[in-house]
């Protein structure tokens, strides 16, 4: 009943459409074949439920260094070929490119992670399922609300200079905020290249053992304050690094919070950051999307910030070499590390709690947006489970609070990392893997009134 | 293709379907992006494809598919009845319709002349003379422009015997000028931030937007940001340009009337409101001089159509009134709840998206005066611009903004610039404390092209009307 992949020659044979574009001096395609279902919860009930199956074709031609882009949902050699024809005529009226580096090379690029075949063809019956499991969770008066999604895809780049590769790959999430009487709210989420690797039960647990504890929280005088950060809050600060700061386009012109800042410090020596869509603990394709084979880039090693991700434009502009981080053209923005990590440290969450005198431990964060960009600074809300730690113990739940707070300065602020990372995941083909963090101070600049 | 939409409700109809939905969408855009009088980005997409939306029992079912033959409508349809039927895993109340009339016929956005028909190189000419005129301002580190265009044809059939096709075209422009230096990076816009102005309107309302003669001023304000004061940080009056107006409504009254969100329904991702059902007509939302209306039957918005992606007529809904809670904005399903009838706020972000609550063109009614009066009003106080960073907390409470530039007014004149200028404050004390809004002749239908809903995540275009306004009391220069 539903489509699965089409596979390397079938993709091949669409792409030839567009390739065998006359008068052009280059053509590149990047094929996007995405399919798969979400339920969506709701009061722990499912309120709405989605299939959807798509396909993408996008084109760039090159006409004597000049560059235009046509994307199509019509994955014929012929919706290739219009799509091609369209991206040959905007190249004619527009200047060339002086950076314009060429297509990429023929390259070799590395085995993709495995495709999950049971993820992909998880039917409708077996993610309610795996909500009922979740909700089961819920105590009595509590109820969850979330989304429980398979996804797969196959993605592929051809271009004219000879290169082709193609990678299949699968995609499992189930997240959720469980939330009862008295203000009591708790998140947990999880992610998987395969739905066999989640246990909705035990995300449903998490939250509602979360939203017991944060019941009846009490209003709390914003300031600067010890933090014990989860998992799922760290992955906004290094989620809004890799935005404002690790992109070789901004890094070049001044506009990052690390230009001119290579082999400084820039967060405590315990901090470690990198991207790498090759390793296992993430869910990464082997190529980016101009077809260059992805290669790991230490970011920020002891604390010191060492190198950016580049493309094959923004490499050539910063007179380095691409480290296969190009995202989908035209793409203004520049490339984009889309598989962080933070090294794990030491420290259990319970030890950083005992360790501190005073201070907060937070789920998460919601809706950050930026402040400050060359600062670092940002601004945004806590949810679903904050906590007053005193004396080495949780005291109780407090009413959610803004910040606003430099990610470096926090950075530099880390006195304890956390042993276990956790996975989180905000767009399909990006994620970044984190563990907990005790910063020493955190800037919180306001509260709400739940 | 409406022909496509009515086999779609027939297929689900005999897989079991006891309500149906078929919407085809056929999406084309165009978008350019020049900086310093390079070409950073042409390109254009098209997108066509069909969802069909089911009622089983109750539960609802929703498969989407960029395939429209006969074989994959029908399998499409199946696999929707199939959601629909899994969805009964867990017992809830059965969905029930606000009952609407069928309707038939056809509708497009008013535009006098096809932006898709202007021939790219005068686009890119447009764009390459401003980026110029921005890059003749010493000190200018990056001058930007960008173009956007969008088609959208929706073919909806319900099996209720609705039969409707519409088409909007949206157009929009604006630049950007960005200045670095000593660890500071400033911009300012024109005529608005994020793309600039875009409205359901045709090539005429690019020409109109004076993007080449504002150019050098726009640099000009972006390159003395970066030796202004940094905005004090004390609690003062404010007053805000219709543009900030714009998304300060989105944020705080658009969001958190949205019926889907008061019931729960979005709770886990964007966050639920502080407005309750039984708030229509007690809630003092805002201070008398505040009336707040929905209006997607509004020439020009990006909110406005002939009916909404559940077939019901574009409305004039007034939420509120003389700055009390009246109206949410609702679907059939949420209406039904509370037993009324649809607001008509149903919108997909394309045809493979399931339909949600979307803001249609939520506009702050004008009262009087202009910008210059209000700050001539003013003793003492903030006056703020253009929008550069937003965040509101999960019941739209606490919120924080960010403008581009700032001025101190003294005695009824702007003096002192600030830059990175914010604000932050608690919505309805905030609301509460507005006490001038200004006249229609500074009011601007803006559009919002970015407002971000839903799992799995749709994108918006919708509208807002605003005037320029001030407010006492606000909090300012919140700093890291």
């Amino acid at each position: 009943m539903r489509t699965g992949l089409l596979g390397p020659d079938e993709v091949r044979r669409i792409a030839d459409g567009a390739l065998n574009l006359p008068r052009a001096d280059g053509v590149e395609v990047l094929f996007m074949h995405e399919w798969g279902g979400l339920t969506r919860f709701a009061s722990s009930s499912i309120h709405q439920s989605t299939h959807r199956e798509d396909t993408g074709v996008r084109v760039r031609v090159v006409s004597r260094g000049r560059i235009g882009v046509t994307a199509t949902n019509d994955f014929s050699p012929e919706g290739a070929l219009r799509a091609a024809e369209s991206a040959l005529e905007m190249a004619t009226v527009v200047a060339p490119d002086p950076l314009f580096p060429g297509l990429a090379p023929p390259a070799p690029t590395p085995d993709p992670q495995a495709f999950d075949e049971p993820t992909a063809e998880t039917t409708p019956s077996e993610r309610a399922e795996a909500v009922a499991e979740l909700v089961a969770r819920c105590p009595e008066g509590f109820t969850a609300a979330g989304a429980y999604e398979t996804l797969a895809s196959e993605v592929a780049v051809a271009n004219t200079e000879g290169q082709f590769c193609w990678a299949p790959s699968s995609q499992a999430s189930v997240t959720t905020v469980v939330s009862g009487p008295d203000g009591g709210s708790g998140f947990a989420e999880m992610f998987a290249a395969g739905r066999n690797e989640l246990d909705p039960a035990a995300v449903g647990k998490r939250a509602a053992d979360k939203a017991v504890a944060s019941r009846s929280p009490r209003d709390f005088e914003p300031g600067r304050y010890t933090v014990i950060l989860e998992p799922a809050a760290v992955s906004t600060l290094v989620g809004f690094l890799a935005w404002i700061g690790f992109g070789g386009r901004p890094l070049f012109e001044g506009r990052s919070c690390f230009s001119g800042k290579q082999g400084q410090q820039v967060a405590a020596p315990s901090v470690r950051i990198y991207d790498d869509a090759l390793s296992e603990g993430t869910l990464g394709l082997p190529f980016d999307f101009e077809g260059v084979p992805r290669s790991r880039v230490d970011l920020i090693e002891g604390g010191v910030f060492r190198s950016g991700v580049y493309d094959l434009r923004t490499a050539k502009q910063a007179g380095t070499s691409t480290t296969g981080h190009a995202l989908p053209p035209p793409n203004p923005e520049g490339p984009f590390p889309l598989n962080l990590f933070m090294a794990p440290g030491d420290a259990e969450v319970d030890q950083m709690i005992a360790s501190t005198e005073h201070g907060l431990l937070v789920t998460r964060f919601h809706y950050t947006n930026v402040v400050h960009p060359v600062e670092s600074t940002i601004t945004g809300m806590t949810r679903d489970g904050t906590f007053l730690i005193k004396d080495g113990t949780i005291s109780h739940p407090v009413k959610n609070l803004r910040f606003t707070q430099s990610i470096l300065e926090a950075l530099t602020g880390t006195e304890m990392i956390g042993r276990e990372t956790e996975l989180a995941s905000e767009f399909f083909f990006s994620a970044s893997r984190v563990p907990a963090l005790k910063v020493g101070s955190f800037n919180f600049s306001g509260r709400s009134d739940h | 293709m409406l022909d496509v939409a009515k086999q779609a409700v027939e297929a689900a109809r005999a897989a079991g379907a006891d309500y149906a939905d078929g919407r085809v969408v056929a999406d084309d855009t165009e978008s350019l992006t020049v900086r310093n009088q390079e070409m950073e980005g042409i390109d254009r997409s098209t997108s066509e494809g069909l969802g069909i939306r089911v009622l089983v029992n109750g539960y609802w079912g929703f498969a989407a598919t960029a395939r429209q033959e006969p074989e994959e409508i029908d399998r499409t349809a199946r696999l929707a009845v199939e959601i629909a039927k899994a969805a009964a895993r867990l017992p809830m109340e059965p969905v029930v319709l606000a009952p609407i009339e069928p309707v038939t016929g056809t509708w497009h956005s008013p535009m006098q002349v096809d932006p898709f028909n202007i021939p790219l190189e005068e686009k890119v000419a447009m764009l390459m003379e401003a980026t110029r005129r921005m890059q003749s301002v010493e000190g200018l580190a990056f001058a930007e422009g960008g173009l956007d265009l969008f088609r959208r044809r929706t073919f909806l059939a319900t099996s209720e015997g609705t039969a409707i096709e519409q088409t909007t075209v949206q157009s929009g422009a604006g630049i950007e000028a960005t200045a670095l230096g000593d660890g500071e990076l400033q911009r300012r816009s024109f005529p608005n931030s994020f793309r600039g102005h875009i409205a359901a309107a045709g090539w005429e309302h690019i020409l109109k937007l004076g993007l080449i003669e504002e150019a050098e001023r726009t640099a000009t304000e972006a390159v003395e940001l970066l030796s202004a004061e940094e905005c004090p940080s004390e609690v003062t009056t404010l007053v805000l340009d219709s543009g900030q107006v714009e998304l300060q409504i989105h944020e705080s009254i658009g969001h958190p009337v949205e019926l889907d969100r008061v019931l729960g329904m979005e709770e886990a991702y964007a966050g639920s409101s502080f407005v309750r059902p039984e708030d229509r007509g007690s809630l003092r939302y805002a201070s008398p001089l505040v009336s707040i209306t929905a209006d997607a039957s509004l020439p020009g918005g990006l909110g406005s159509f002939g009916w909404d992606d559940e077939g019901v007529p574009a409305q004039r809904v007034p939420i509120l009134v003389d700055g009390v809670f009246e109206n949410f904005i609702s679907s059939r399903e949420t209406a039904s709840v509370l037993g009324l009838t649809s607001s008509g706020a149903m919108r997909a972000d394309g045809w493979a998206h399931y339909p949600l609550i979307r803001m249609t063109n939520i506009s702050i009614e004008p009262r009087e005066g202009s910008l210059a009066d209000i700050i001539g009003d003013t003793d003492d106080g903030v006056f703020m611009s253009t929008n550069t960073s937003w965040s509101i907390d999960d019941h739209r409470v606490n919120f924080q903004f960010g403008c581009e530039i700032g001025w101190r007014i003294e005695k009824g004149r702007l003096t002192t610039m600030y830059r990175n200028p914010n604000y932050t404050g608690i919505t309805t004390e905030f609301w509460g404390s507005c006490d001038a809004v200004g006249g229609r002749e500074e009011w601007t239908l803006w559009g919002t092209p970015n407002c971000g809903k839903g799992q799995p995540g749709q994108v918006a275009r919708v509208g807002h009307g605003a005037s320029p306004s001030r407010f006492r009391g606000v909090q300012l220069g919140v700093r890291g």
